[in-house]
């Protein structure tokens, strides 16, 4: 118990994680949903690159004398810079497809969009040739 | 009733993510098991093995050049995708944009973004170019370039950004980001070698040291310019009007 | 002296976090998100990663913020209140827009 007073950043971490997890599954917004999953991402990311840290680390940089056995773990830093440029394209990707679901049915509340579904499907065959 | 159980069940993941954050080695431990196994091998040989100075840099372009590689394609894609959901333009139509308003936005806002415009582009070209020797390198010189370009729509209207920077230009750069990376790697097979052979620290020690630096900034300058016109172009396609009978705005 | 300033850095990523989450009005939330990012950059640095601050700074202040306030722009601003059937504040836009 007394190591996750030294793994702060960890335990961030996971505060974060279930603060995302909650707007994700609790509101009913679908654009709050989208900021939730953002911020889960985020945050697996920050606990990622603080498992590299080392005490007392230096930036992972040659050149203006810095020695190679004081830097920090460069790995974690590699795979989350992918990660964040994946994180925006699938944000992009999720508020276009909201922008498309606007204009369809009008409404974002994810409650109201699974009672018009329903409503459209019932009638078989009759609300889909519309549009 | 099911926001209790979600409060619950999310507190009940809480509690045991945190045992777990507890039970983790020490954070900063030199003994630990990050910092001990291979990365030794990858500090203390990128100088040599790839011939960047910056670290990440030689991580992301020859250690682990395939996941750059599995990168673009995926912004690549995203772009395909946002566009299959909200539609392509049309040669020959003039679309709508919704701020043709004749209220612009406040002198402050326009002088600022001006002034500091150039400064921007400037800075990104930089991040691009001193990849290999500072923090930098292709996907961080995009984003810079893509945050510039975003403040300039953001300020000056999108119907303005979408004529400083044209569309046959973005179309001609968007594809830039996968196309040089395939046709770098591809150039080893020509040569005889393995795909990707600049990325392999044993095939790429036999190049010669300029030509190995000329492919790396080859493609951190494709990247980085790829990126910037994809994000540009997702941005005119989810504020674009939908058309209603093909009229002119 | 800088374990203080990353529990700081690390409590107001919580805060502003709770705060984007828990807002009605998106707007705000897609603002104070933009500020998360700005911590979170802030936080990069704090952990020697130069690279990730460079790129957390463009991507999240620059590109992510633009894109969700477009998003907000074509549809609406208002989170619904639960219950209730109509829209409230449903054609609200920026001032000045037609």
């Amino acid at each position: 118990m007394d190591r996750l007073l030294d793994n702060y950043h960890y335990a961030a971490a996971a505060i974060l994680f279930c603060i995302g997890l909650y707007s994700v599954i609790v509101r009913p917004n679908i654009i709050k949903k989208i900021i939730g999953l953002n911020i889960m991402e985020t945050s697996v990311f920050l606990l990622l690159v603080s498992m590299g840290w080392k005490d007392g680390g230096i930036a992972p940089i040659h050149g203006g004398g810095a020695e190679a056995a004081a830097m920090v773990n460069p790995i974690p830093q590699a795979l989350i810079l992918t990660g964040i440029v994946v994180a925006v394209s699938t944000t992009a990707v999720a508020l276009s497809l909201v922008i498309l679901l606007y204009r369809q049915y009008g409404t974002l509340d994810v409650d109201r969009l699974m009672k018009e579904e329903e409503s459209e499907s019932a009638p078989a065959g009759a609300g889909s040739g519309e549009g | 009733m099911k926001k209790v159980i979600s409060l619950c069940f999310i507190g009940a993941l809480g509690v045991l993510l945190l045992m777990v954050m507890a039970s983790m080695p020490r954070m900063g431990d030199p003994q630990s098991p990050t910092n001990t196994r291979v990365i030794d091998r990858y500090l203390e040989g990128a100088e040599e093995e790839t011939g960047t100075e910056n670290v990440i840099t030689g991580v992301i372009l020859n250690y682990r050049g395939y996941d750059t590689m599995g990168e673009v394609t995926v912004i690549f894609t995203g772009l395909a995708a946002v566009l299959a959901v909200l539609g392509r333009e049309r040669r020959g139509r003039i679309h709508a944009y919704p701020d043709r308003s004749p209220i612009r936005p406040s002198i402050i806002v326009r002088s600022a973004v001006s002034f500091l415009l150039p400064f921007i582009v400037l800075f990104s070209l930089y991040t691009v170019l001193h990849g290999e020797i500072s923090p930098g390198g292709g996907f961080q010189g995009g984003a810079v370039l893509a945050a510039g370009m975003f403040v300039f729509a953001a300020a000056f209207g999108l119907w303005r950004a979408g004529r400083t920077v044209p569309p046959w230009l973005r179309y001609a750069v968007e594809g830039a980001a996968p196309v040089t990376f395939f046709l770098v790697g591809a150039a080893g097979l020509v040569g005889g070698a393995e795909f990707l052979t600049y990325m392999l620290p044993k095939a790429s020690a036999g190049l010669q040291p300029s030509l190995r630096t000329w492919m790396t900034l080859l493609v951190e300058g494709g990247i980085g310019a790829g990126g910037a016109m994809i994000f540009l172009s997702i941005l005119m396609a989810m504020a674009r009007e939908e058309d209603a009978g093909g009229q002119a705005a | 002296m800088s374990d203080a300033l990353s529990l700081v850095l690390l409590a107001l990523l919580v805060v502003t976090a709770l705060a984007a989450t828990l807002s009605r009005d998106l707007l705000a939330a897609i603002i104070v998100f933009s500020g998360y990012s700005l911590v979170m950059a802030l936080l990069w640095q704090r952990l020697q990663a130069p690279d990730l601050a460079l790129t957390e700074a463009a991507v999240g202040a620059g590109v992510t913020t633009v894109l969700f306030v477009t998003a907000i722009f074509k549809t609406q601003r208002m989170e619904e209140e639960a219950g209730r059937k109509r829209r409230r504040g449903g054609g609200e836009k920026e001032e000045g827009r037609p």
